[in-house]
């Protein structure tokens, strides 16, 4: 019993640096205490408390709840990712991704602070970024489920050479996409609000509507006339509504802009509302299909669907190779190429068509006198209000 | 119906307990001793009435032999006051540790029953 109080006394010693320094005495005074309490479940009691009111008075401050979420998230994460066998290169690639994307996220933020200032007031800003990292997370921690099944041997026919590059790549997408989520939730915003709020739930539910459409990221196969008959209406409905969602999108924001601003910045704003579309179908659409293909060596009913909807597509066929689990699984996934890689290069295409886009959406809108908001029509708008 | 006192049942338990040596220091074991009260309520209820100014916080002056320095509280003399009268508002004698314990009972079944 004494050991373990001496730990939680250590604890509590260290933790009160998480204080405000008004706070640290009370602390040391809890601490100095517990030398009067008897010692045994009495005084762990005591030492116990002392814990609680140190994790209270710190998330008193609001600053400091954010910090301690993501730290839990990205220990979380890396304790997920983390084991394998010595030696294996794909373990090695999931190590350094963790660790790299650890710092990463949480420099970052001392970066942006910088430049664009802190966090915006609010909700909205708030939600945007716990949001935007926990995806970001997400994708980390199931494209190394992936990664440690597919990245490994007998299955790395790449070589790790291959996995190397594409993970370089992969972080420095990912550092981009953070960079956005941070600048455009900061306080000097190159975006308004409302341009992220309409680009985002845009690109969300584009990723949700890709994802139902191809989970695996190929076009389902159905065996009956009707139902493939629907779902290549669905497709080609899919397919219509990601080219022009980025251009609807940019035209939204750009109709919230005040006429009297200049074109170019109305054309600013549809390209950020058209790089959010892309950057956030992209993501949800990454972080859902590559959680799907996680689960394929561990799920038989999921492995049986995917080899019935998708197996006409003879290309991938022939790149699907068998698995041998961490645990003796036997499976079938299919090459980096075909999955990793491909989402890698719609991370990475994606916020680019997106801002494209965009961008001219608000540059046709903004000449063809579409866009802004008339303060003529607005005083006339809130007279009807009055 | 009682007149709610601006302070918990904890709090005023601890009001109580500074209150009946007013002009002498305590230390947080032994006001925690007497109360009842753990180390995780106590303090929390000594900064909050610190913040306000009602209480009064020091560390001993002399290193004592064999234990580390207390840290001393007594009541300001605002806290007397202010004390003076919630304990006198209160709907029963505060007596802690099993007074806390039933006040608090009591309040959540006054809360319950019509």
């Amino acid at each position: 019993m004494n050991w373990l109080s001496g730990v939680v006394a250590a604890l509590l010693r260290c933790s009160s640096g998480m204080l405000p320094a008004d706070r640290r005495g009370w602390m040391r005074a809890l601490w100095t205490e517990a030398h009067e309490v008897p010692a045994g479940w009495r005084r762990l009691a005591w030492l116990l408390g002392g814990l609680r009111l140190t994790v209270r008075e710190a998330t008193r401050r609001r600053g400091l709840v954010y910090p301690l979420v993501f730290t839990a998230a990205a220990v979380t994460t890396a304790w997920s990712a983390w084991p394998g066998p010595p030696g294996d290169s794909a373990v090695a690639v999931n190590r350094a991704d963790v660790i790299t994307m650890a710092v990463l996220l949480a420099g970052l933020p001392w970066a942006i602070r910088r430049v664009r200032g802190p966090v915006a007031g609010g909700r909205p800003a708030r939600l945007l970024r716990t949001g935007g990292y926990a995806a970001v997370l997400a994708l980390v921690l199931v494209k190394a489920a992936v990664e440690r099944v597919a990245g490994a041997p007998p299955n790395n026919f790449e070589g790790p050479a291959r996995a190397w590059t594409g993970e370089v790549v992969f972080l420095g997408v990912m550092a981009g996409y953070a960079a956005l989520i941070l600048a455009c939730s900061a306080r000097r915003s190159p975006a308004a609000p409302g341009t992220v709020a309409i680009g985002a739930a845009t690109g969300a539910a584009l990723g949700v509507v890709a994802y139902v459409l191809g989970p695996l990221g190929f076009p389902l196969r159905f065996t009956g006339r009707w139902p493939a008959c629907l779902y290549d209406a669905a497709l080609a409905l899919g397919a219509l509504l990601a080219l022009c969602a980025p251009a609807l999108a940019g035209l939204a924001a750009t109709r919230r802009v005040d006429h009297s601003r200049p074109p170019v910045a109305r054309m600013r704003q549809g390209a950020m509302a058209g790089l959010w579309t892309g950057a956030a179908a992209a993501l949800v659409v990454a972080v859902l299909s590559t959680a799907s293909i996680a689960l394929l060596p561990y799920d038989p009913g999921l492995r049986d669907w995917a080899s019935s909807h998708i197996g006409q597509w003879t290309p991938v066929v022939s790149q699907w190779t068998p698995i041998y689990g961490p645990r003796g699984y036997l499976g079938y996934v299919a090459g980096n190429s075909a999955f990793a890689a491909g989402y890698l290069v719609v991370l990475a295409l994606g916020p680019l068509f997106g801002v494209a886009m965009g961008a001219w959406s608000g540059w046709v809108a903004g000449h063809a006198g579409l866009s802004g908001i008339r303060p003529r029509a607005l005083k006339q708008a809130q007279g009807r209000l009055g | 119906m009682g007149h709610r006192s601006e302070f918990s049942v904890q709090t005023l338990a601890v009001l109580a307990e500074l209150c009946a040596t007013p002009s002498q220091w305590r230390h947080g074991y032994g006001i925690a001793r007497d109360t009842g009260l753990k180390s995780g309520t106590l303090y929390p209820v000594l900064i909050r009435l610190a913040d306000r100014g009602l209480v009064e916080a020091r560390w001993e002056d002399e290193q004592p032999a064999g234990r580390p320095r207390r840290h001393l509280y007594r009541l300001t003399a605002e806290g007397l006051a202010a004390a003076t009268v919630a304990l006198a508002r209160a709907p029963s004698p505060v007596r802690a540790p099993a007074a806390v314990r039933g006040e608090r009972r009591r309040r959540v079944a006054a809360r319950v029953t019509p």
